[in-house]
């Protein structure tokens, strides 16, 4: 079978003297030999109620929130505020597997402006017999180890697509904190290693990169489940003027999983939301509050959440109308027919069968 | 394509953007295994509802407003997928006939499946053939979209009411002119009444020349090259005269006709007798006052004459036209409101006079902006009585409210050019044998000399056409002072 030459651009639009191509590389050509693994006209599922995965995380923690605010003033220097989310979509299923699709995304604002440089969509069938070579040899592209296979068990069918994105999404940090230079880095989620995503090793290597261009990087959590007296922490907020910052004690995360920032909670606008904010804690607490104060200068934050950030999130998310080009695509160039199969939620509810639904 | 949606007689059909189906296009809805197919026209085009395009518009936005400058890396080239289903349209197709055993019937009552039906586009000339539009005597308006020409038959013509409506400058005189000159070349009577002029150098090529036609145009100019002598009129027509355009009342009409009675028993019905016998009538005042104010409007038009030399009567140009056919202009231009009522009223009456008595067989009468001569009651008259005379009239206007509905309801053809007032095509769209949306949603779109042709004549499939052009000299055209300049 003829595999089909695809090269990508090696120019980035952000500053880099020496991006290396070779994950992106290695994920167009998994990307295109796990498609031509399917059978020819082998039918597969419409994804009955379209999910797109989030990398999340669960620890438990015993932490206290410092009863007084750190008070922030923004901080107009022209600094480089970059972020980076990835996401990605499981499209259907096959007899033997699943269709995804995972899509990076890098935005920054320099000079009042936002630009970003979106990679992907790659496309992946993965299947029980492909799984681990596949990980294993995308892993092995860039960071010439394989964590996976060391760390733990063979990953799951299903959570293949989380951890392809979140491999996306640490080699594009890897990048970032390459190349920019005294900037504050903005990523998605916390500072948590160790866990099945994120390896502590490969976490550290990341913040080391950005330390070493004099990088802050901060990490914002959308939804966060640490409590301080039995109250979620981003609901403890004191009666007074925001930007500030709360400090948070006592955290302790459970081995193997290890806490590589410390933990505040930030308040930057008077929309009355809060968001957990990772700050790397190998950088001293005056460029933390510094880091801090440089994103308020220097992007915009409505709803108190990094606009940088945002637009990566938005801009890297699935739309129905790309997952019905994508279907467009591998039916097209890989002969993949599309069936609907009767959705057994529906058939057997009727109008109570809502797959997607969370029930308390 | 595919097939989406079927509503009463409205399919709503999904297209991709490489398709390439437009506004007034003629698709096939073929189900092999019930054995017919739905033929529709598309009178709308619309974006298709996918899903997640309004957040796919959305996130070029940033808060700022300008859009947000990056580069996307799509090395699986996913893009043109995206822009391909994002620009996928919805067609608004109206199902104008079931097509079964190549037999064609105007139901839409069945459904034709909606995963087995194959859905093409289909050509005007294969339209045309089915709907056995072309006949023996063809007429080519001009060439449709798809580059084939559109032909129809003069006999769908013949004994139907007309009317070329569309705005100003569209090109409503010269789809006129194009039916006349073929009518003519089929032998057939035309009548014109020529307004501004315009149709008076039928039988000239546009460098001047003298075309196949021009011995078949005769003009006739009110008052110059057209005039005629009471003792040659018939009572009737004169109190048609009277009566319709110059509103004589009823008493002074009685005392007229004694009066005319009279003169014509002496052997003295001319002008100068009619002014004395009105000035020395021993009657009411009032009665002979209405008298000589019609009797002056009558002198003054310059159209009537004692001189039986000078006389051109109107019989001897129709039965000139009667043998190998020809057309009448009714030179209109430079004629007085009043004088224009009174030649209008003249000619019909003649017509209707020479129709009667079995001296022509049929006249085609085009009427431009007949709101301007044609009173009232001409209306009704003009599309029923006259008809079964025989006189089958087109009616050219850019004021559609100026003709009456009941017209429109009558009307077996309509050739429509651009309107952009949606008034304008509430008005049209009253006819019987269209229907609102495609008068509404086509004829808006028309370009300047596109006609979209319903009717009769097409076999109620509305077609637009680009109405071709005429080797004749154009008259039509507006005077311009900035012209020269240029």
């Amino acid at each position: 079978m003829v595999i089909e030459q695809y090269t990508i651009t090696n120019k980035y639009n952000f500053p880099q003297p020496n991006i290396d191509t070779i994950l992106p590389q290695r994920f167009l050509e998994q990307s295109l030999n796990s498609l031509k693994q399917v059978q020819l006209h082998q039918p597969f599922q419409l994804n009955q109620a379209v999910q797109q995965f989030n990398i999340t995380e669960i620890y438990q923690s015993n932490l206290q929130l410092k009863p007084q605010a750190i008070p922030l003033k923004p901080d107009h220097q022209e600094t480089i505020i970059a972020a980076i989310d990835t996401s990605t979509i499981k499209i259907g299923e096959t007899t033997t597997g699943i269709i995804v699709a995972v899509r990076g995304a890098a935005t920054w604002r320099q000079n009042h402006a936002y630009k970003y440089t979106r990679l992907g969509p790659f496309i992946f069938h993965i299947t029980e017999d492909n799984k681990n070579q596949l990980f294993n040899t995308l892993e092995h592209a860039y960071f010439c180890t394989t964590y996976g296979s060391m760390h733990q068990a063979s990953p799951n069918l299903m959570q293949m697509p989380a951890r392809l994105a979140s491999l996306l999404e640490r080699w594009l940090q890897t990048m970032l904190a390459k190349t920019i230079n005294h900037g504050v880095l903005l990523f998605d989620g916390s500072l948590t290693a160790g866990t099945i995503d994120t390896p502590t090793q490969r976490l550290k290597e990341i913040l080391n990169y950005a330390r070493r261009s004099n990088t802050t990087v901060l990490a914002f959590s959308k939804a966060t489940i640490l409590r301080a007296n039995g109250v979620l922490i981003t609901e403890q907020l004191p009666n007074r003027d925001p930007p500030y910052l709360l400090e948070t004690t006592g955290m302790q995360s459970k081995p193997p999983q290890t806490l590589l920032g410390d933990v505040y909670v930030a308040r930057l606008n008077k929309a009355n939301i809060a968001f957990r904010l990772d700050i790397d804690r190998e950088t001293d607490f005056t460029q933390q509050v510094d880091a801090v104060q440089k994103l308020l200068g220097n992007d915009l934050y409505t709803q108190s959440y990094p606009e940088t950030l945002r637009l990566s999130h938005i801009l890297c998310t699935f739309t129905a109308n790309e997952v019905l080009a994508i279907k467009h695509f591998i039916t097209r160039k890989h002969g993949i027919q599309i069936i609907n199969r009767p959705d057994m939620h529906k058939l057997l509810f009727g109008p109570f069968g809502h797959k997607g639904e969370i029930y308390s | 394509m595919k097939l989406y949606k079927k509503e009463g007689n409205v399919l709503q059909i999904i297209s991709f953007p490489t398709e390439n189906v437009e506004k007034g296009d003629y698709l096939l809805v073929e189900d092999a295994d019930a054995g017919k197919a739905l033929i529709a026209q598309v009178i709308d085009v619309q974006f298709a509802a996918v899903p997640g395009v309004l957040e796919e518009l959305l996130r070029t936005l940033p808060d700022g407003g300008e859009p947000l400058q990056g580069e996307d890396i799509d090395p699986m080239e996913i893009a043109p997928h995206i822009t391909y289903i994002q620009d996928a349209s919805l067609l608004i197709c109206k199902i104008r006939a079931t097509l079964e055993n190549e037999m064609l019937s105007p139901s839409s009552s069945w459904l034709p499946s909606r995963s087995q039906s194959t859905i093409k586009k289909l050509s005007i000339p294969m339209l045309m053939k089915l709907a056995n539009v072309d006949g023996k005597l063809p007429i080519i308006l001009g060439g449709t979209k798809d580059s084939s020409l559109l032909t129809i038959d003069a006999s769908s013509i013949d004994g139907t009411l007309n009317i070329i409506t569309g705005k100003k400058g569209c090109g409503k005189s010269h789809l006129s002119k194009l039916l006349m000159v073929n009518l003519v070349g089929y032998k057939a009577t035309v009548v014109i009444f020529d307004l501004n002029g315009e149709y008076s150098s039928l039988g000239m090529t546009n460098d001047g020349k003298r075309n196949m036609y021009y011995d078949k145009i005769h003009t006739l100019t009110p008052a110059q090259n057209f005039k005629v002598a009471l003792e040659q009129l018939h009572l009737n027509t004169v109190m048609g005269i009277l009566v319709n355009a110059l509103h004589l009342p009823g008493t002074s009409a009685r005392e007229f006709r004694r009066l005319w009675r009279m003169l014509k028993e002496k052997g003295k019905l001319n002008m100068q007798e009619l002014g004395e016998a009105i000035r020395d009538l021993n009657c009411n005042q009032h009665v002979r006052d209405a008298l000589a104010s019609r009797f002056h409007s009558f002198a003054n038009s310059g159209f009537f004459t004692d001189s039986i030399g000078e006389a051109m009567l109107l019989d001897e140009t129709l039965f000139r036209s009667k043998e190998s056919g020809g057309a009448i202009v009714i030179n209109l231009k430079n004629t007085s409101n009043i004088d224009r009522q009174i030649v209008v009223e003249y000619v019909l009456g003649k017509l209707v006079d020479s129709l009667s008595s079995w001296k022509l067989k049929a006249v085609f009468l085009f009427a431009e902006e007949a709101h301007l001569y044609l009173r009232e009651t001409y209306w009704d008259d003009i599309v029923t009585r006259m008809r079964h005379y025989g006189i089958f009239t087109t009616f050219i206007t850019n004021q559609p409210d100026t003709i009456q509905e009941t017209i429109y309801r009558q009307a077996d053809n309509i050739f429509l050019f651009n309107f952009t007032n949606e008034h304008d095509l509430d008005v049209v769209s009253r006819a019987a044998r269209v229907d609102v949306e495609t008068v509404r949603s086509i004829a808006h779109d028309l370009p300047p000399h596109h006609c979209l042709t319903l009717g009769r004549v097409v076999r109620d499939f509305p077609i637009v056409a680009r109405v071709r052009a005429l080797d004749i000299k154009t008259m039509g055209e507006t005077r311009l002072f900035f012209n020269d300049k240029n």
